[in-house]
């Protein structure tokens, strides 16, 4: 059933209420910026400051869109609900109370996206890549967090869960008793059913006799921390009820272990409050398998890193065999730019009935490239969907089946350590008269200097008998070398990936570590005192100690930012702060998609501006008795000019102004919007000619629908200005980006004021942000005060006098033509001080490789 | 020495000042500090001003009263000039609004160090 539609009120109401939708808004837009710095890991807070600015956030977006409601007469009234969906969610989590469906398992198809806490982080982030972005993923079903609750209650074992908390008083024996007691423990009847009932369902699906990966899903599993390699995965699970359930109580029970809580705690997580959500997800009985990183972590970012071995991925996450190893330079069409084919010796595989098995790898396969050109473009175009989705750079794990099919059986994100790599002077001194053992061998992991004495590791529980501040050296690496991640100086092993499990700890712990040396436990032998040196020009490890490396290094402590306490109550922002509906031609742009608060504003904002524009292109009947004109300008803005009194300058004595079709600039009669259009006007300003984009960019603005690049401006006018002779509104859609500028100018400097909102872009939110700080430094310069979040620009002054705020308008004219393209040539951080230093300059052209050098 | 009833607050100031090199001792409320404070001395304590039982003025009272020479720093949510007019009369070192700002946290510290 349709609404109908009420007639539209005279324009002037209409503009109070578009004046209205924009302030309320604007405000909330304000305070989820100011809340995401405050929550941003530089200010400690506290709960009461996050439900303190969330009940005014709220209370912000509801007024907002209230006025909205007002203005649009009606027409969206899902987004209430979706307001009300948004704000419920978040109440919940801010009472700990977060609501669940309450179902014991639940199929990956059927979770959505903000599950994670039933589900897991690991499999929600499945669910999310096979849901959203429709790539292979194997069929699954999720046990949840709820049906761990009623299995740990159900067997009377909360109590020993609890003791946990008494740090240093529970021994390695008590962790093995608690597991034990939870292999021994019984399935609940109720999550015996859905078991059952799931097992049925997924034999439907994927046949008889088709097997699962019974894996960990541990509540923040692969969120911002990996917890990689810390809880058990069972492979290739008949998909058997018994066989199932044994399998759900040994990943469970993986929970509790020395290793694991010692990870726990170094993050500030709590271990009586984890809980385990596990998944259950059918196996690909693999060709090869392997992991990409969709950027590489020596530092070159616009590469991928492939790592592949035939058979499943075991060996690969494990550290167990030289794998291949292919970089990828990025772009629609990914460029291999190398390949390293590993020794490969030995591979995991199914077995029939169950279980795996590693072997030996045939003598014909080791030699051999596990991947072809086709395969490697593929995964590498993959990666970056994976990245650009989860706007973060991506941990990837893939399979390919016995049909050439890829699957995607995991993505998250890449932990990078920052900052490192860079040596003082007197270190560098001091380790060039130092003989050195061994020098670019190997596979650099995390940057770093570490200094000690060497321990050689032949078995995981080697680890236990070394000396604090060594530096351990193993054939091979071991997930549970996390156990000593604190107390070890640097790791250096014979065989293993940069991609492993173990790798993907040294760079949360920032542990110097080299991988795949072939031969450091043949070089080095325990006892000997070596440094290791790892930085941007390769590795190197030298015989003797350093002393002052203490000063160059950062201390390994954990920074603020991954403190559990901290990302627990930083979830909210998850709610609140991003911003999901990009496209507003996209068929997804609508109050049903809207995930956060901020996707709520944001289609607030763009719905209002189009109402606005349709009044104006159309010509409403509301606007009856307003002249509404076609600026006919020098360069081709595409403004409409609706006239509230005094803004057009009155042609003759009769002329009927209503009846006109145009205006030139020279007949403006608004001081503000004058000053604007002739500082866009500018001569050298405005730019025609296209700016070469990079490929990436291309690929990006290919994906966003109107051309920004085309030189004419055919496209229908989306541009609107509202003025009288002291007031404009002005409204530009250049491409992808917006400008918002409202301002009031008159003789009264106590009344006089200007708005400037600048969002949006074609190129990647890098460069667009940095376009964003150009324009913050020139603004800065003219006395505004500004706030930015991202790509997004709200820059406010007030109190001026008339001649100065003309100056002021004229200055802005002149960036908002200048920077329509700008982005696609900030490339790096150094260009955006070239191009401030021009603009200020009065030196308006554009430079391919501008502040290079 | 850092004392406050949330968790998060303590495990932030906790993990922050640790980062730059600092020994740090937490406490979820007073009376555990103010035990703790009977074996060891502290160079600087920061305390929440607002917390059950034993609050932030009690506890600089007692940390003057047994240490003349360490610095008591105070945060707390409720900024408003009273409190601070008072906490300052009890001879604090210095005293934040909620949320502040890490880093000028740090440099208070420092100061209260250098002294």
């Amino acid at each position: 059933m349709k609404r109908a539609v009420e007639p539209l009120p005279p324009f002037g109401e209409l503009f109070n209420k578009f004046r209205e939708v924009l302030a309320s808004h604007n405000k909330a837009v304000e305070m989820i910026a100011d809340m995401g710095e405050k929550l941003g890991g530089e200010y400690l807070f506290d709960t009461n400051y996050i439900e303190r600015a969330y009940a005014e956030l709220s209370t912000a977006v509801w007024g907002s869109i209230k006025s909205f409601d007002a203005f649009t007469r009606g027409r969206y009234p899902n987004l209430m609900d979706a307001f009300i969906r948004i704000d419920n969610r978040i109440s919940d989590m801010m009472s700990n109370t977060a609501s669940t469906s309450g179902e014991m398992i639940v199929f990956r198809e059927d979770t959505l996206w903000d599950m994670y806490y039933e589900v897991g982080g690991k499999n929600a982030g499945l669910a999310e890549v096979g849901n959203m972005l429709k790539l292979d993923v194997p069929e699954a079903f999720f046990v949840t967090t709820h049906a761990f609750d009623g299995f740990i209650t159900f067997n009377g074992l909360s109590e020993r869960v609890e003791a946990l908390s008494k740090t240093g008083s529970v021994s390695e024996n008590d962790f093995a008793a608690l597991r034990d007691a939870v292999i021994g423990s019984e399935i609940p009847v109720t999550l015996n059913d859905a078991f059952d009932n799931a097992i049925r369902k997924m034999r439907a699906k994927c046949g008889v006799g088709c097997s699962v990966a019974v894996r960990s899903s541990a509540e923040e599993e692969d969120g911002k921390l990996s917890f990689a390699g810390q809880f058990d995965t069972v492979l290739n699970v008949p998909l058997e009820s018994t066989a199932i359930k044994e399998a759900y109580k040994k990943v469970v029970a993986s929970l509790f272990s020395l290793h694991s809580i010692a990870y726990q705690r170094r993050f500030g997580y709590d271990a009586r409050k984890m809980k385990m959500a596990v998944g259950c997800v059918a196996m690909v009985d693999a060709v090869s398998s392997g992991v990409v990183y969709s950027i590489d972590p020596s530092g070159k970012k616009e590469n991928v890193l492939i790592s592949a071995n035939w058979g499943l991925g075991k060996t690969i996450v494990e550290g167990l065999v030289e794998a291949d190893i292919y970089r990828v330079k990025k772009g629609r069409e990914p460029q291999i730019l190398g390949t390293r084919c590993g020794k490969k010796e030995s591979m995991t595989v199914l077995l029939p009935g169950g279980g795996i098995d590693t072997i030996v790898t045939p003598e014909d396969m080791r030699g051999r490239p596990v991947l072809d050109s086709e395969v490697i473009t593929d995964l590498a175009v993959r990666a970056q969907s994976l990245e650009k989705h989860f706007r973060r750079p991506q941990d990837i794990e893939w399979a390919i089946d016995r049909d050439g099919r890829v699957f995607i059986l995991q993505s998250r994100e890449l932990r990078l350590g920052d900052g490192e790599g860079e040596r003082c002077d007197s270190v560098v001194k001091s380790l060039a008269l130092k003989p050195t053992l061994m020098r670019n061998k190997g596979i650099a992991v995390q940057k770093g200097i570490g200094s000690g004495t060497v321990f050689v590791v032949k078995t995981p529980d080697d680890v236990r008998a070394m000396p604090k501040g060594a530096i351990l050296v193993s054939k091979r690496d071991f997930s549970v070398f996390v156990r000593i991640m604190n107390d070890v100086s640097a790791i250096i092993t014979d065989i293993g990936t940069p991609t492993s499990h173990m790798a993907a700890l040294s760079r949360e712990f920032r542990i110097p570590t080299i991988v795949n040396t072939d031969d450091a436990t043949q070089v080095l032998s325990n006892g000997m005192e070596i440094t290791v040196s790892i930085d941007d020009e390769g590795s190197a490890v030298y015989e003797g100690l350093i002393g002052e490396e203490q000063g160059c290094n950062d201390a390994k402590a954990p920074s603020v930012t991954e403190g559990h306490e901290y990302l627990r109550k930083r979830y909210v922002l998850r709610h609140i702060s991003p911003l999901n509906l990009i496209e507003p031609l996209h068929d997804k742009f609508k109050p049903e998609e809207c995930k956060t608060m901020h996707d709520i504003l944001r289609f607030i904002h763009e719905k209002s501006i189009m109402e606005l524009v349709d009044c104006a292109r159309h010509k409403k009947a509301s606007l009856r008795g307003y002249t509404a004109v076609a600026l006919d300008l020098e360069i081709p803005a595409s403004i409409v000019l609706i006239d509230m009194g005094g803004g057009l300058v009155k042609r003759g004595t009769n002329a009927n102004n209503v009846a006109r079709k145009s205006a030139t600039a020279a007949e403006i009669a608004s001081i503000p919007l004058k000053a604007i259009i002739g500082g866009m006007g500018y001569p050298g300003a405005w730019h025609n000619e296209a700016v070469p984009l990079r490929m990436k960019d291309f690929f990006m603005s290919m994906t966003r629908m109107p051309d920004i690049h085309s030189t004419s401006m055919s496209s229908p006018i989306q541009n609107v200005a509202v003025a009288s002779r002291d007031y404009v509104n002005l409204s530009l859609k250049f491409g992808y980006h917006f400008n918002i500028v409202d301002c009031y100018c008159s003789e009264n400097p106590r009344n006089n004021h200007v708005y400037f909102r600048f969002s949006g872009g074609a190129t990647d939110l890098v460069q667009r942000s940095r376009r964003v700080q150009f324009i913050a430094s020139i603004l800065k310069e003219h006395g505004f005060t500004i706030w930015t979040t991202g790509d997004l620009l709200i820059a406010r002054l007030a109190n001026i006098g008339r001649v100065r705020m003309e100056e002021v308008l004229d200055q802005l004219g002149r960036l908002i033509a200048f920077v329509r393209k700008l982005d696609a040539l900030l490339r790096d951080d150094a260009a955006i001080e070239y191009y401030a230093q021009r603009f200020k300059d009065g030196n308006y052209e554009l430079m391919e490789g501008g502040g290079k050098g | 020495m850092v004392i406050d009833d949330e968790k998060i607050v303590v495990d932030m100031a906790k993990m922050a000042l640790e980062h730059d090199g600092y020994v740090v001792e937490t406490f979820l409320d007073g009376e555990a500090a103010l035990a703790r404070l009977k074996e060891e001395t502290f160079d600087v304590v920061v305390t929440d001003f607002k917390m059950k039982g034993i609050d932030g003025m009690e506890v600089l009272r007692t940390v003057k009263d047994m240490y003349p020479k360490t610095k008591v720093i105070m945060i707390t949510a409720f900024a408003n000039l009273d409190t601070a007019i008072e906490a300052l009369r009890g001879d604090v070192f210095d005293f934040f609004p909620k949320p502040v700002k890490i880093k000028e946290l740090k440099a208070s510290i420092e100061r209260a160090l250098e002294k």
